[in-house]
């Protein structure tokens, strides 16, 4: 979204909006009223002069008189302002300064004189027969027009510039609201991509509700803080616990397995044990890692890296185990290099424990293809085996930590393999989304959307 | 070489001290982190192990303070620990090398060898030889007695690294990470598998095996 239309729709600016438009209402109403008051006096006014004038007219003796005192009259009067015309019944004009035709489109006035000119513009007229003729008696109606234009020229230099002052004023809060917000929003972005020592910056002296906000979101983000600090404690104090005495447990095995002259069996015996001591270290690694992962921890390391070449690298990795089993472990990837940004020790750790999954669960022979493709925006990841797949209503429980399939029990693994490539996935803000290759699993992981 | 390990476990400081001293070197075992600090800058070691976790003063710190008195020794670091970042903490408060518990004492008798004699690598070196090898780092051209070998890149890459470090045991770990840049193990045989494509290119064809399996170890090329 663009800047202009951020600010538009941040609520300082819609309320300041809101009020002009109240402002402008009422204001042009006020005005409006009192533009159809005077507006209704002045044309009164000119009619009442109109119907004097008539008077006047109406007391002369006769056709004659009045035809004298209309030219006497006629002679003194402007006729762009007032028109006088007495006719007789056959249409002559007897007396006055202007001529009024009837036409199709309305009226004509043509002013009377050495040269004859027709005048344009509104008039009030008011006609009576007087002495057999038709008196017309006409006044322009510019008064009217006058008093329309000043209340036009009212409009504009008042109510314009407060509305736009209003506007202004506007959206300077909203400017002014939208960088403390900024500042809110910023933090807590930071704050969930893992920055967990990000505050929103106080503004000593502000008091009002955005900046009450602020320091509420800097409280919660000071708890989290501790919490995370006391979690990750906790974590460290038990791996350390435990794995001290696993440590042990390999050396003194592996002193056992040195010892000179141990039987044959006794020796397979100790690098059986010494084997599983590392099974249990790495499903305790894994353990630790999600718990970690799920915290949000470490973004600020990540930096770009070509999926392609990871994708590569760990197909080559594992091409002669599945080679080994008789499988064929295909890979696809597209032409361009797909860059995302990441950590790339995570991200080799999700390729090779899906991998791993599909080397696991599946028939030995069968195929396993690793594919990088493009599709929009998004950068998508696929491993598909051949094998049983995972039933639709179990594939939300398989992210579980140690969540095994029933038929998975005897295959050897820790249940983590999965969610840990979910937290992985998770953590690079890509989704892991699970799906029938008919047959076979297809785990899809989609990047950059 | 004289070894300084600083470990309060009553297990596994005990065996690998006896362990280096097996191999023949003079190793010094301490157990608090403050007692590592006065022994390490005291005395002159080749090489320092020292446990993340000490009563005292513990390994990061201890590591920090020693590079920041300008102790340039070389040192390992021990962990419990490996989580995401452990890893890049550990080398970036001054550790030479990072090495998660539980390890086989191979790898750590490996690493503490190969740190040893880091700053002897040859790096300006553009032809590596063994015996009747030849490496042309330039050239990408690899022959034996003077016959041509096509190698692919990971193979010249897996074999330019033993050949760099004639001599000295290379672990399956140090591998993966020097060859194909993974700081975690996959549990695949895929060193295993580079190595016996990479003997049957170059050594199974000339009658002699360069490539040498040390058992429980790794592999090294005889220098």
């Amino acid at each position: 979204m663009s800047r202009a239309r951020v600010l538009l729709r941040s609520s300082p600016v819609r309320q300041s909006m809101w009020l002009s438009l109240l402002f402008v209402i009422a204001s042009a109403l006020s005005l409006g009223v009192t533009y159809y008051v005077a507006h209704g006096t002045q044309d009164r006014a000119i009619r009442e002069s109109l119907m004097q004038d008539m008077a006047g007219f109406r007391a002369t003796p006769s056709a004659a008189a009045l035809a004298a005192l209309v030219n006497a009259e006629t002679a003194e009067t402007d006729p762009q302002r007032r028109l006088l015309s007495y006719r007789r019944p056959g249409g002559r004009i007897v007396a006055g300064n202007a001529a009024i035709m009837q036409q199709q489109e309305g009226f004509r006035v043509v002013a009377l004189g050495p040269a004859p000119v027709e005048i344009a513009g509104r008039f009030i007229s008011l006609s009576a027969y007087i002495h057999g003729g038709l008196l017309t008696v006409a006044q322009s109606a510019r008064p009217l027009d006058e008093l329309r234009q000043t209340y036009l020229r009212v409009v504009l230099f008042s109510l314009l510039p407060a509305i736009a002052a209003a506007v202004l004023g506007g959206v300077l809060l909203a400017r002014r609201a939208a960088r403390s917000l900024a500042g809110i929003e910023t933090t807590l972005s930071a704050l969930t991509s893992g920055d967990l020592g990000a505050r929103v910056p106080q503004m000593p002296g502000r008091q009002g509700d955005i900046a009450r906000i602020g320091r509420s979101v800097n409280r919660m983000a000071e708890a989290q803080q501790q919490s995370t600090e006391a979690l990750r404690q906790v974590s460290a104090d038990i791996a350390h616990d435990l794995k001290t005495p696993i440590q042990r447990l390999a050396v003194q095995l592996q002193r056992l397995q040195d010892t000179p002259g141990l039987p044959e069996e006794a020796q397979a015996l100790a690098g059986t044990a010494l084997e599983e001591t590392r099974g249990i270290t790495s499903t305790f690694q894994a353990l630790l890692q999600i718990a970690q992962l799920e915290e949000g921890a470490p973004r600020a390391r990540f930096e770009p890296l070509d999926l392609c070449e990871l994708a590569a690298t760990f197909a080559e990795i594992y091409e002669p185990a599945a080679e080994e089993q008789g499988r064929r472990l295909s890979l696809s990837l597209p032409e361009a290099p797909a860059m995302v940004t990441g950590d790339r020790t995570l991200l080799g750790q999700l390729l090779a424990n899906l991998i791993e999954n599909a080397l696991r669960h599946t028939p030995e022979g069968s195929a396993i293809s690793l594919s990088l493709r493009h599709q929009g925006e998004a950068t998508i990841l696929s491993v598909r085996d051949h094998g049983p797949g995972i039933p639709e209503e179990e594939r939300g429980k398989v992210l579980r930590r140690l969540y095994r399939l029933e038929r998975s029990r005897t295959t050897p693994g820790s249940g983590l393999g999965l969610s840990l490539a979910a937290a992985i996935a998770g953590l690079h803000g890509a989704a892991l989304q699970l799906s029938d290759a008919e047959p076979g699993l297809r785990v899809d992981v989609v990047f950059g959307t | 070489m004289k070894i300084l390990v600083i470990e309060d476990d009553a297990t596994t400081g005990p065996y690998v001290a006896a362990g280096l001293r097996e191999e023949g070197h003079t190793a010094d075992l301490v157990t608090d982190g403050r007692e590592g600090l006065l022994q390490a800058t005291a005395a002159d070691y080749d090489v320092l192990i020292i446990d993340r976790m000490l009563p005292l003063l513990d390994g990061l710190s201890l590591i920090k303070t020693l590079r920041g008195a300008g102790v340039r020794t070389p040192a390992i670091m021990l962990t419990a620990l490996s989580g995401v970042d452990d890893r890049i903490e550990g080398l970036e408060a001054g550790a030479d090398d990072y090495l998660v518990k539980p390890f086989a004492f191979g790898e750590l008798a490996a690493r503490v060898a190969a740190l040893a004699r880091r700053p002897g690598l040859q790096e300006q070196e553009t032809v590596l030889r063994a015996g009747d090898l030849e490496v042309d780092l330039v050239r990408r051209r690899v022959t034996r007695a003077g016959q041509e070998i096509e190698l692919l890149p990971r193979e010249f890459r897996l074999l330019e690294h033993l050949l760099r470090r004639k001599g000295r045991v290379q672990t399956r770990t140090m591998l993966l990470e020097a060859v194909w840049d993974i700081s975690f193990d996959p549990q695949t045989n895929v060193v295993e598998t580079h190595i016996s494509r990479l003997r049957s290119k170059v050594d199974r064809p000339f009658g002699s095996g360069l490539i040498e399996t040390v058992r429980g170890a790794g592999y090294r090329i005889a220098g």
